[in-house]
């Protein structure tokens, strides 16, 4: 191994590392989102739960759900599908008002901008909170028009609140429910 | 007038060839150990010596003249310095720098027992404290990051892909100190900054599951930390560094107007007194962190006893202490306030000691059969400060009996029992109980030409409090043969298994919003089982180069999920495959003077139910370390390069929890550090000082959502032997 060739090692590698360095270099990585030029307000969506006729006996739980999209499996009534729970109405009302501020049951949950495809006031028997799909019946969805066969779809800007999210449950006539019940 | 001038130059120079004395000297390594059996030579002569254990040496009758003298020992970079000798000149100090080891001199004890690198059946990498001392690693996990094949998220190891992420909660690799596990009895994770730094003889790594010989949690492969054998001379040995981060990259992350800096002060002595040989370490180190709530003020104490009884009868005991107040950060506020917390989290602090004790007592019955008594104690006390208090306690005991026996040429037989108890009391665990018994055997088999088979079972048993009792069986097989001196062929097959930790299967707490997260007392260990092929070149003494390709299919692997009962616990999920290839180059351009290591992974890794990418599993990643040593100078540049991981915990990064906001950005990591060092004497004491700039491009990236790596920061470190 004479001197010549060595040198010419030692340049080659110090090429290699330094062009490497530099390439990758240019870059600054993870960037901080673009601020919001709009007002930050504040992000949700609110209404009143109607009920017609009487409460069925036995139940535990009654609560406004919110699903990104339709139910077509027992997996879909979970999250991420399941994106919000708006606090237990209480047993025997018949009007609960509420606002995704004021009556968010799961904290850690928050709304996000965009479509919501299915809206419903479902109801429980079981003492504590369940997620799994068998557990719920469904009483009352957001509609178009009054026919709850046709859920409407709610959506969420960021920065507004979404104002008449309203759902009417006739318990003597009650919607399709969806799969995995 | 001319002749006469001739005639008095040509007398005074007889006269001076006449004058004679003796050369005398001391040769110690640039930690200040004495040197015996270093060769000094005077260039062109037939004058020249040896060094005695002293390290002295003494070259008599030499005529007073100008010289040369070649200084070598094997193992140390050879050294030419040149003289004045006269009646006036002093003893000489001379300081001989470590060469680093090569391959093929390298003996891991990883296995049990000592065994040649090139021996063995399995992938192994081998670091020297030094790439830890010139790169002011300022904890032990961070040096990992730029081992090929070893990946860190967060303080979590993973070796070829074993681990994703889940804080605080059983690690997939098991790190040991001279062979003892170093697990804590609650939560079953690594605390980094316990591991003596200063005592590091050499970093073990071996890359695949290693149950069949530590039991639970080697699922993924084990780091053996060796430490230094006795001196023979006292040695103290003072280190301090302090650094500073740099401005984040962009104006929008500043959170702080001050100077954010990190700094550790290091005093180690240690001596030989009789058959007592000791080293005593106190260490305290600060981080003001580059982030809010992310500091760490530390103490740690370290003592180790070795007291040779005769040559037969070994005892070795060593305490480490540890004592941390420390940040909670774990997740930012958003990609807009990238180093400050979320706010709940903001304030949040943990309290923490621990005390790791072993004792190791060793007995060679002859020359063919040894055996070793390993008694260890681990001490864990945190206390977390938040919205909760969370504290918890656990004391661990373990012990080990081994065996080994040479029985004849052809066969090497390790046997052993273990038993390990641990109890745990918290607020946050419930207050379990664990016991653990194993028994393994190993045998080696060299009977024929060039080749070495391998083989071992392992049997635990384990009980978890009132769970029902778990055992596991682990069987591995390995084979190396030699083509030739320079191309070695390995395979193996090895078993894993990981059993569940009572923080996992105990765990009960509240994360607010009606969401707990809830035990589970059917957790089921992880298993595991692995195949790796490879070879090994050695083209020359300069020039390496490594290949395996490797698959491990993994059952049963226990992962934090929201269950349909709106719980968050710990399950067994899914079954997965990582397959991958490593391959890894070391070139010593030019020897003493230039050194590339670099290493390449390639990992595919699947979640085999879902169909989908393990989390936080990088496909390709590249280290890359050149080494340009002029000594008394000395340089590097370490440059690493992960692809950007293709799965990450969405359910925290998505809606509806949205948890940690902007936590889906993630890009490839592109980091290089560089360092620069000068050896030199202060009178006779070697000193070394250090220049580090890390992460120079100041690039911005993630190991775990929302959770910037560190930023661009410099430091100096000096390191002083008396």
């Amino acid at each position: 191994m004479n001197g010549k060739i060595n040198m010419r090692k030692v340049f080659f590698a110090v090429v290699i590392a330094v062009l490497i360095s530099l390439i990758v270099g240019c870059d600054k990585g993870i960037e901080p989102e673009p601020a919001n030029s709009t007002t930050p307000g504040v992000t949700g969506f609110s209404g009143t739960v109607t009920f017609v006729g009487s409460w069925p006996a036995g139940i535990k739980r009654t609560h406004l759900v919110v699903f990104k999209n339709l139910l077509k499996d027992s997996s879909d009534f979970f999250p991420p599908n399941l994106s919000f729970v708006i606090d237990s109405i209480p047993n025997g009302s018949s009007k609960f008002t509420y606002n995704s501020v004021d009556n968010n049951f799961i904290s850690i949950f928050k709304i996000a901008p965009g479509d919501y495809q299915y809206i419903v006031v479902a109801q429980s028997k079981t003492p504590t909170l369940s997620l799994a799909r068998k557990d719920w019946f469904i009483v009352g969805v957001y509609c178009i028009g009054n026919n709850q066969s046709q859920p409407a779809t709610m959506t969420i800007q960021d920065g507004k609140m979404t104002t008449g999210v309203d759902v009417k449950v006739d318990f003597s006539n009650p919607p399709p429910q969806p799969p995995g019940g | 007038m001319k002749k006469l001038s001739l005639i008095f130059l040509l007398l005074a120079s007889i006269s001076v060839y006449a004058q004679q004395g003796s050369l005398k000297g001391k040769v110690i390594t640039d930690k200040n150990e004495l040197l015996e059996g270093v060769n000094v030579v005077v260039s062109g002569t037939q004058y020249g010596a040896a060094t005695l254990s002293d390290g002295s040496f003494e070259i008599k009758n030499l005529p007073f003249g100008n010289y040369s003298l070649e200084i070598s020992l094997i193992g140390y970079s050879k050294k030419k310095i040149n003289i004045d000798f006269n009646s006036a000149t002093k003893p000489l100090i001379i300081v001989l720098t470590e060469e680093p080891i090569q391959a093929r001199q390298i003996v891991v004890s990883a296995t049990k027992y000592e065994q040649r690198i090139q021996d063995l059946p399995v992938s192994t990498t081998i670091i020297q404290p030094d790439f830890i001392d010139k790169n002011n690693y300022l904890t032990f996990d961070e040096m990992l990051q730029n081992v090929p094949g070893v990946q860190m998220n967060l303080e979590q190891p993973s070796i070829r892909g074993s681990s994703g992420y889940s804080k605080g909660t059983g690690a997939r690799v098991l790190v040991a100190v001279n062979g003892i596990p170093m697990y804590s009895g609650d939560t079953g994770d690594i605390v980094w900054e316990l591991i003596p730094m200063a005592d590091i003889e050499r970093i073990e790594i071996i890359k695949g599951p290693a149950s069949s010989l530590y039991g639970s949690s080697a699922i993924g492969g084990v780091i053996n930390i060796i430490t230094k054998s006795s001196v023979k001379n006292p040695i103290t040995h003072f280190r301090t560094y302090f650094g500073t981060y740099d401005n984040p990259a962009y104006d929008i992350w500043k959170w702080n107007g001050n100077l954010r800096t990190f700094y550790g002060v290091e005093l180690t002595h240690s001596n030989t007194v009789g058959n007592l040989a000791y080293t005593l370490s106190f260490k305290k180190f600060d981080n003001m962190s580059y982030r809010q709530n992310d500091y760490a003020k530390r103490y740690l104490g370290y003592v180790k006893l070795n007291y040779d009884f005769n040559q037969n009868d070994k005892l070795t005991f060593f305490a480490d202490f540890l004592n941390m107040d420390r940040g909670n950060f774990l997740y930012w506020k958003d990609s807009r306030n990238a180093l400050v917390p979320k706010d709940e989290d903001n304030g949040n602090t943990v309290e923490s000691n621990r005390l790791f004790t072993g004792l190791i007592y060793h007995h060679h019955f002859n020359k063919n059969m040894f055996g070793e008594i390993k008694t260890s104690y681990y001490y864990t006390k945190f206390d977390g400060y938040g919205i909760e208090l969370t504290e918890s306690v656990a004391n661990l005991f373990r012990n080990e009996l081994m065996l080994n026996a040479v029985l004849s040429n052809e066969w090497i037989t390790t046997v052993g029992v273990e038993a390990s108890y641990s109890k745990v009391s918290s607020n946050i665990f419930m207050n379990p109980k664990f016991f653990g018994g194993g028994t393994y055997f190993q045998a080696e088999y060299k009977g024929i030409e060039n080749l070495i088979a391998n083989f071992g079972l392992r049997y635990d048993y384990m009980k978890l409090d009132t769970l029902n009792s778990a055992n596991a069986f682990t069987p591995k097989a390995g084979l190396n043969y030699k083509l030739s001196k320079d191309f070695i062929l390995r395979a193996s097959v090895g078993t894993g298994f990981r059993a569940p930790t009572p923080s996992e299967v105990f765990t009960t707490v509240g994360v607010g919003g009606g969401i707990d997260v809830k035990q589970n007392p059917n957790l089921k260990s992880e298993t595991s089982i692995s195949f790796e092929a490879g070879a090994r070149y050695d083209y020359s003494d300069d020039l390496s180069f490594d290949l395996a390709l490797y698959q491990t299919e993994y059952n049963n692997f226990i992962e934090a999920t929201l269950t349909k009962d709106a719980k968050i616990q710990f399950i067994n999920l899914s079954k997965a495959r990582i397959q991958g290839l490593e391959f890894t180059l070391d070139w010593r351009l030019i020897p003493g003077l230039i050194k590339i290591s670099s290493g390449y992974n390639y990992m595919w890794a699947r979640d085999l139910e879902n169909n989908a990418p393990m989390k936080y599993r990088p496909r390709n990643v590249v280290n890359a370390r050149l080494q340009y040593t002029p000594l008394p100078f000395e340089f590097e540049i370490n440059f690493r390069y992960a692809s950007r991981v293709e799965a990450i915990d969405e359910a925290l990064t998505q809606p509806p929890l949205a948890l940690v906001v902007d936590g889906d950005k993630r890009v490839p990591i592109y980091v290089t550090d560089i360092s620069a060092g000068y050896n030199f004497l202060i009178g006779s004491v070697p000193a070394k000082v250090f220049l580090n700039a890390k992460n120079i491009f100041n690039y911005n990236y993630v190991e775990f959502i929302g959770n910037i790596a560190p930023i661009r920061n410099y430091s100096v470190s000096m390191e002083f032997f008396f």
